[in-house]
């Protein structure tokens, strides 16, 4: 075979939240070589074959068409039903999974309730200033990373949209016209690139330092004030972005106050508005995260562990509360693996109750569940759209077409129409 | 990466100049910049009491093969793809100021790096800042490469 059977192909990544849409994808029978794509990303595409899920039902394999009818069995059912997952699918099947949450009455919550659920929402009711990751790359001067370290869960996120690239405002670069800062617990990989433009701050508590940075914008002295005014003096020569990760998301949860902090963040944003354009964005997660979100919020007014039954979204809905409390007897993960994410004490009773798993993977979910139904991989073998971080909706781009794997959106347009 | 001491210790130091140099140390140098190769040293590898000696240099002298024709080390194992190194470089930025110099994939033929199967990977070290006899040492893509997977002979 000569070089001519080469197949070449552009693609978006399925990855992250970055959704990198410059992925080459050469293909000679299979996936030969995936360029620019992150370790992470390039991975989906190489090992797309290995691990893949078989239709069972209480752990004897069976065909795909019993696996689907024992699943429309178990919805119809049910009496407390959870869906759950989600994030790592398409825009169009969480609309379906949404469909089937309101037509059974069901919980329905995703990975953003013990992720970026909070900032998200406050990007979308637009409590705080946001933008995109385009305007972050054209404009932004001063870039901040708080709690977050991008080098592990969004690898190309500094190189592609924020600190090193150059953009339409910001010609120079990294080497002049950036500002880099990186708030953290300790010292990481990504605070390792801060240079001589750039402050490291190693926090002991995210709370202190919003009121150190409240103290030294009142003329009061703190434990950071020469890092701060460093900080504040950069603020003033150009705009700014937050980018907010889980450190930051826990530092301001998990305290007496409850989530009351959150209150003291927004107004310290508001308060750095005055002095220079602040925004704010999450920094990032699961592939389609806000995508759920967006669609849930734009149906119900609530982001994520929501009651159908109710119409109402509580805490108390989230999906491990639910097991944790023994609410529900049925649940539907598609594209999670909640054994593996959530801690064992509540995903353990998942063997418990009656539990159907849409994945293209074999998992350890899919080990404890009463049914498996395999699935083609969102963006390498089924097409659909997928929201970025920023809010920005990226059209799939799918690399094999002819796939013996029904996509996630069938197989829930299959269920809707059973239950 | 070794010191031109340390490797000058090994060599025979009797500075017999049969290599073409006046000392052992400018040939240990000269080993280390890969300009001379380590079998020119002709007593190391002929005479018997030299052996503990040679096969120390021999391991020592093993990441220098590694490198590039510009001293760079690439150590697969440790990057993760983050492209930092492809988007600072500066010769990226001038040939390609559209792609890879605004954090895209490259739209040129042949860049210095690429990252292939998530993991960087030499395409066109000729046209690197660091390369051919009037070189300037630029160390951009090893300061930003949280990894440390990028590394240069010299340091």
């Amino acid at each position: 075979m000569g070089k001519s059977d080469e197949n070449t192909q552009i693609t978006t990544c399925p990855g992250c939240s970055c959704l990198c849409d410059d992925i080459k994808i050469i293909q000679k029978n299979r996936v030969i070589k995936v360029l620019n794509a992150c370790r992470r990303g390039a991975n989906i595409f190489l090992n797309s074959n290995k691990g893949r899920a078989v239709p069972s039902i209480r752990e004897n394999v069976t065909n795909l068409e019993s696996a689907l009818e024992k699943a429309g069995e178990l919805i119809t059912d049910s009496r407390r039903l959870a869906i759950y997952g989600l994030d790592t699918t398409t825009s169009e099947a969480q609309n379906l999974a949404i469909d089937l949450a309101e037509k059974t009455g069901a919980y329905i919550d995703d990975n953003s309730s013990y992720c970026l659920g909070e900032f998200v929402e406050m990007c979308l009711k637009e409590t705080l200033p946001t933008t995109t990751l385009d305007d972050v790359r054209d404009n932004a001067y001063v870039i901040i990373y708080w709690g977050s370290n991008p080098f592990h869960s969004i690898p190309r996120h500094m190189s592609r949209y924020s600190y090193f690239p150059r953009g339409k405002n910001r010609q120079r670069g990294y080497e002049e016209d950036r500002f880099l800062v990186i708030i953290d617990v300790r010292n990481n990989n990504t605070s390792k690139l801060v240079k001589r433009n750039g402050v490291f701050l190693e926090i002991e508590s995210d709370v202190e330092l919003i009121n150190e940075i409240n103290d030294f914008l009142e003329d009061k002295a703190s434990k950071h004030t020469d890092q701060i005014a460093r900080i504040v003096r950069e603020l003033r020569k150009g705009d700014a972005i937050i980018f907010g990760g889980l450190g930051l998301k826990y530092g301001l949860k998990d305290s007496e106050n409850g989530s009351k902090n959150y209150g003291e963040f927004v107004n310290l944003v508001k308060k750095l508005n005055k002095i220079s354009n602040v925004y704010f964005m999450p920094a990032g997660f699961h592939p389609n995260m806000r995508g759920f979100n967006e669609a849930l919020f734009k149906r119900t007014g609530y982001l994520n562990k929501y009651n159908f039954k109710e119409k109402t979204s509580k805490n108390k809905y989230e999906f491990s509360r639910l097991l944790k409390e023994d609410k529900i007897d049925t649940a539907l993960i598609i594209g999670s693996d909640p054994v593996n994410s959530l801690p064992f004490e509540f995903s353990k009773k998942l063997s418990g109750i009656k539990t159907i798993v849409i994945d293209p993977r074999q998992n350890l979910t899919s080990l404890i569940s009463e049914v498996v139904i395999p699935s083609a991989i969102s963006g390498v073998e089924s097409r659909g759209t997928m929201v970025r971080s920023d809010g920005l909706k990226f059209e799939l781009n799918p690399i094999s077409r002819n796939t013996c794997y029904l996509s996630d959106e069938y197989i829930l347009k299959r269920l809707l129409d059973v239950v | 990466m070794p010191a031109p001491m340390e490797v000058f210790k090994l060599l025979p130091m009797t500075n017999c100049k049969i290599c073409g140099e006046q000392t052992c140390m400018s040939f240990a140098f000269k080993v280390i910049n890969r300009e001379r190769k380590l079998d020119e040293c002709k007593p190391l590898f002929e005479e018997d009491r030299y052996e503990e000696q040679r096969n120390k240099l021999i391991e020592m002298l093993k990441p220098v093969e590694k490198a590039t024709d510009t001293g760079l080390i690439v150590e697969e194992e440790l990057c993760v793809g983050c492209a930092n190194c492809i988007v600072c470089c500066p010769v990226h930025a001038a040939d390609d100021p559209y792609g890879m110099g605004s954090g895209k994939g490259p739209t040129i033929e042949k860049p210095i790096l690429l990252i292939e199967n998530g993991v960087v990977k030499v395409i066109e070290m000729s046209a690197c800042r660091r390369y051919g006899k009037h070189r300037t040492l630029c160390v951009a893509c090893r300061e930003n490469c949280p990894t440390d997977a990028i590394s240069f002979l010299e340091e």
